[in-house]
C-alpha cells in the first residue's frame, strides 16, 4: 500500500473519530494541538487505526504517534 | 575581559530583570489566553476559563481551542497566533506532548509571560525532565518567563485586576498575606481553611515544578508588591539554598516583610554512618533549621502555626515590648494564658496606679482589678471594654490578650463586636481566644471578619505574639555584616591542600590537617610529627612537659579505638614507654596499618572542651558546627549549627543557643572562659570552608577553650575531602 493512499485511509478514520471535515486536516496536522483531541480520543484514533488496516499496533509505541504524518510512517511499518 | 563567573553572574541578572518584569505581566495582565481550553466541564483546562470568568477578571479573555469556535459565549481561536490583538498573559493546559508546541507559538506571537498547569514533567521522570527543558530553551528564545509546569495557578485579589487564574473553587478574600506554594494541591486546601476564617490574600502562587520562575525570582517580587505585608510559603525541596537566605534576607532588610515558611521533609532518612562527628550530628534538616533562623525567616511545623502567625503580622500593629495585658472572664483561662505567656518569653505588664483606680471603678468588688483582668464570669460587654480601654491606655502595657469562656450570661456577640470597634484605630495589638467550639463560634466569625486575630488555644495566642515581638526586635532591623578577617593565608593553605590530596586519599589525617588550619589563623597547638622515640623525646623537650603522643596514620580514623593516643607524659621516659606502647597497641588491633609516626604535642589542662566542624550541605554548602565536645559529644548532641560564611552575631548566637553557653560563661564558681577565641576560630573556619569547596567534613574535636583571655588551642583535628581539584 503506498503512502497516499494510507494517508487518505488516516485522514479518514481522524475525520471520523474527531468529527472533523477531512478538507481541513493538514498532512501534519496534530491531533491534539491542531485537532483537539482529547486523551480518550487519542486512543480511539489507535483503534481507529487499527481496525482501518486491519493490524494490531504496539500500544506503548502507537500513543506516541502524534500527528497525521507520525501515524502515517508508523501504519506504513505494518501494511 | 569578562571570565565564564562573570558572564554567568551577568545573564542570571538579566534573568532576574526579565522574570521581575514578565512577573509584573503575570499578576496585573490587561489580556488573557487561555491555550487548550475546552468545553468539558470539571477539567482543568475548562475550569480555569470558568475561573477567570467567574472572578470578573477586569481584562480580557481569549479562549484558545483547536475544536471550537466559541467556549461560555466568547468567540474562541483554534491558534494563539490568530489573536487579532495583543496578548499579555497566556496559560497553557494543554497536556504536555504539545504545549511545548504552543509556548513556541505564544512567544511568535509576543506574548511574553505565561503559566503553564498542565503536569507530565519533571515529576515524572526522565522523559518528562526532557519535556521540561524544551519549555525552557523555548522560553529562553523568545525572552518569555513562565510559572509551572505542573502547578494550579496564579491568583491577584487586587480591584483593578480580579485574576483567578488557577482551577482553585473560589477566589479567595483580598488581604494582605501573599501565599507561595510548591504544592498545588497543598493550595486548594489552603484556600479552604482561610475561606474558612476570612483570611484573605494578596498574590496567591503554585509554582509547581519552577523549571523557569522560583521561589526566590516570586520572593522578590512580593517584596516590593505593596499590596503585600507578609509572605508565607511552602517549599518541599530547596534547589539553591544560599539564594533563598540571600533573598530572605533582602526581602526583611528592604521592605521588613516576615517571612513564614513551612519546609516538608523533617525526616532525615539519609542520614548514614558518617567518618566524622560533624557528620554525624548534621541532618539535613537540622541545616535548614538554621539557614532559615539565620536569614531570618520564621520556620512552622504547619499550616495552622504559619496562619496563626500571620493574621497576627497582617491584621494588627507590632508590639513594642513583650509586655502583655491579659482581660478574662474566668480565673482558670487567665493562668493558663499567663502560664504560656510566660513560658515564651512574654511578661504581664505592670498596671499603673490610675489604670488600677479605673478597673477599680469599673469592675465589680470581687473582679481582679491586676494582671491577669478578671472580669468575673457574669461579665457583659461593657467590663471587658472597660477593661480592654484601660489596658490600652496603660503606658506599660504593649498588646492586649481578650479571653472568652461562654458561660450562660455571656453576650458572645455583642462583645466580639465591641471587640473590634475598640480596636480600630489603635496602636498596639489586641488578640481574642474565644474558648469553646459551638457556642462562640458566632463571636469568632465576627472577630476573623473584622481582622481581630483569633486562637482557640492562649498557647497559640502568646506563640504568635511572641513571633511578632521578636521579628520587629531581633530580626527585621539586624544587619549582619561580614567580619573582616586577618591572618590568612589562603596560598599557603592552597599548597598544603594540593599536598594532602596528592594522593588521592579522602580522609587527611591530623597533622595536615592541622598545617591548613594553621595557614588560616586557627590556634594550632605547640608540637610536631615524630619519627623516633628519640625524636619524640627531642620535640617534648623543646615544648615543654606534661605532652600528649597521639599516632599518624593514614589508615587510622578513630585513634582512642586503637589505643593510639597517650596523655599527659611528663619525662622523656613517659614518652619513650608511651611511643613503645603505642606502636604495639596499633601493631594488634590494626596490623596492616602504616604509621608514619607519633604527633607530640603540648597536653593543655584547666579548659573546656567544645567540638567545632564543617559539613557540606548540597543546597545551603558549607554548614559550621559548634557544640560541647569531647568523647559523649555524640551523645548530647548539644549542637548548633551555621551557614557559612558567618557574621560575628552568627557565631555569638549559635554559642549562646546551646547548654555548653552557660558553662563556657563559667558555672558555679568555674572561671568564665575565653568566648572572643572561640568566635574567632567560627569565623576563621568559615571562611576556610567557603574558600576550599573539596573540604566535604572538618572535625576540631576537642578545641580546648581556656580561660577568658587566654585563648583556645585545637586538641584534635581530621578532614574528610572530594577530590574536586
Amino acid at each position: 500500500m503506498d503512502k497516499n493512499e494510507i494517508l487518505t485511509r488516516v485522514k479518514g478514520v481522524v475525520s471520523a473519530v474527531l468529527k472533523t471535515d477531512s478538507s481541513e486536516i493538514t498532512d501534519d496536522a496534530n491531533f491534539v494541538f491542531d485537532l483537539g483531541a482529547d486523551s480518550m480520543q487519542s486512543v480511539e484514533l489507535v483503534a481507529g487505526f487499527e481496525e482501518e488496516f486491519d493490524i494490531e499496533m504496539d500500544q506503548d509505541r502507537a500513543l506516541e504517534v502524534q500527528s497525521i504524518d507520525d501515524a502515517v510512517n508508523f501504519i506504513a511499518e505494518y501494511v | 575581559m569578562c571570565n565564564i563567573q562573570d558572564d554567568i553572574s551577568i545573564h542570571m541578572e538579566e534573568l532576574y530583570h526579565l522574570r521581575q518584569k514578565n512577573l509584573e505581566t503575570i499578576f496585573h495582565p490587561k489580556s488573557v489566553a487561555i491555550v487548550g481550553t475546552n468545553k468539558v466541564k470539571g477539567t482543568v483546562p475548562h475550569d480555569i476559563l470558568d475561573s477567570i470568568l467567574k472572578a470578573d477578571f477586569t481584562g480580557i479573555v481569549y479562549p484558545v481551542s483547536p475544536r471550537e469556535t466559541s467556549i461560555k459565549g466568547i468567540k474562541a481561536y483554534k491558534y494563539v497566533v490568530d489573536i487579532p490583538d495583543e496578548v499579555d498573559l497566556a496559560i497553557l493546559v494543554f497536556p504536555s506532548s504539545v504545549n511545548h508546541m504552543a509556548l513556541e507559538q505564544c512567544g511568535q506571537k509576543g506574548i511574553k509571560s505565561v503559566i503553564i498547569i498542565s503536569a507530565g514533567y519533571k515529576e515524572v521522570g526522565a522523559a518528562g525532565l526532557a519535556k521540561e527543558k524544551q519549555l525552557i530553551e523555548i522560553a529562553r528564545k523568545y525572552d518569555m518567563s513562565f510559572i509551572g509546569p505542573n502547578c494550579l495557578g496564579v491568583i491577584n485579589t487586587a480591584p483593578e485586576t480580579l485574576l483567578n487564574a488557577s482551577f482553585a473553587r473560589e477566589m479567595p478574600e483580598k488581604g494582605n498575606i501573599g501565599f507561595l506554594s510548591q504544592s498545588g494541591a497543598l493550595c486548594t486546601a489552603v484556600l479552604d481553611y482561610a475561606r474558612a476564617k476570612h483570611i484573605g490574600f494578596s498574590k496567591f502562587i503554585s509554582f509547581g515544578n519552577k523549571a523557569d520562575i522560583s521561589e526566590i525570582d516570586l520572593l522578590y517580587y512580593l517584596m516590593k508588591d505593596d499590596e503585600t505585608k507578609v509572605i508565607l510559603m511552602y517549599l518541599e525541596e530547596i534547589s539553591d539554598g544560599k539564594a533563598l537566605m540571600k533573598a530572605a534576607r533582602d526581602v526583611i532588610e528592604q521592605s521588613g516583610k516576615p517571612i513564614l515558611i513551612i519546609k516538608s521533609g523533617r525526616t532525615n532518612e539519609g542520614a548514614s554512618a558518617a567518618a566524622s562527628h560533624t557528620g554525624s550530628l548534621t541532618g539535613k534538616d537540622e541545616i535548614c533549621g538554621a539557614a532559615f533562623e539565620q536569614a531570618g525567616i520564621i520556620r512552622c511545623d504547619n499550616i495552622e502555626e504559619m496562619f496563626n502567625k500571620a493574621i497576627a503580622f497582617a491584621y494588627q500593629p507590632a508590639p513594642a515590648t513583650e509586655k502583655v495585658a491579659i482581660i478574662t472572664n474566668a480565673g482558670g483561662p487567665g493562668v493558663l494564658t499567663t502560664d504560656a505567656a510566660i513560658s515564651r518569653g512574654l511578661k504581664l505588664a505592670k498596671f499603673s496606679e490610675e489604670t488600677t483606680q479605673i478597673l477599680k471603678k469599673a469592675l465589680p468588688a470581687t473582679a481582679n482589678i491586676n494582671n491577669p483582668v478578671d472580669v468575673i464570669g457574669d461579665a457583659r460587654s461593657d467590663r471587658y471594654l472597660a477593661a480592654i480601654q484601660a489596658a490600652f491606655d496603660d503606658p506599660d502595657v504593649a498588646g492586649v490578650f481578650v479571653i472568652l469562656t461562654p458561660q450562660s450570661m455571656t453576650d458572645i456577640e455583642t462583645i466580639a463586636r465591641d471587640v473590634t470597634e475598640i480596636a480600630k484605630g489603635q496602636t498596639k495589638p489586641i488578640y481574642a481566644s474565644f474558648m469553646g467550639e459551638k457556642d462562640v463560634a458566632v463571636g469568632i466569625d465576627l472577630l476573623q471578619q473584622h481582622k481581630i486575630p483569633h486562637y482557640i488555644l492562649p498557647e497559640s495566642m502568646c506563640s504568635a505574639y511572641q513571633a511578632v515581638f521578636h521579628f520587629n526586635k531581633n530580626i527585621k532591623l539586624k544587619v549582619h555584616r561580614l567580619p573582616e578577617i586577618k591572618g590568612i593565608e589562603k596560598e599557603k593553605a592552597s599548597k598544603l591542600m594540593d599536598k594532602a590530596l596528592s594522593n588521592g586519599r579522602s580522609y587527611i589525617p591530623e597533622v595536615e590537617t592541622i598545617e591548613i588550619l594553621q595557614s588560616y589563623g586557627l590556634p594550632v597547638p605547640r608540637g610536631r610529627l615524630a619519627t623516633s622515640a628519640d625524636d619524640a623525646v627531642a620535640v617534648a623537650e623543646e615544648i615543654g612537659y606534661p605532652v600528649v603522643l597521639k599516632v599518624v596514620s593514614d589508615d587510622i580514623i578513630h585513634k582512642s579505638e586503637v589505643k593510639g593516643v597517650e596523655l599527659n607524659l611528663d619525662s622523656a621516659g613517659a614518652v619513650k614507654d608511651a611511643w613503645k606502647r603505642i606502636h604495639e597497641n596499633v601493631k594488634a588491633s590494626m596490623p596492616e596499618a602504616s604509621i608514619s609516626g607519633l604527633y607530640v604535642i603540648r597536653m593543655i589542662k584547666g579548659s573546656e572542651e567544645i567540638i567545632l566542624g564543617i559539613k557540606r550541605d548540597p543546597s545551603f554548602g558549607p554548614v559550621l558546627l559548634f557544640g560541647l565536645g569531647g568523647i559523649f559529644v555524640e551523645v548530647f548532641k548539644d549542637v548548633s549549627f551555621g551557614v557559612a560564611p558567618l557574621s560575628r552575631e552568627v557565631a555569638v548566637g549559635m554559642i549562646e543557643q546551646t547548654r555548653a553557653w552557660e558553662i563556657l560563661k563559667g558555672l558555679r564558681g568555674r572561671n568564665p572562659r575565653d568566648m572572643d577565641s572561640i568566635v574567632d576560630a567560627m569565623l576563621r573556619l568559615g571562611r576556610l570552608a567557603e574558600d576550599f569547596p573539596e573540604i566535604e567534613e572538618l572535625d576540631i574535636n576537642p578545641l580546648f577553650v581556656l580561660d577568658q583571655g587566654k585563648g583556645s588551642v585545637i586538641g584534635d583535628a581530621r578532614m574528610i575531602v572530594t577530590s574536586t581539584k
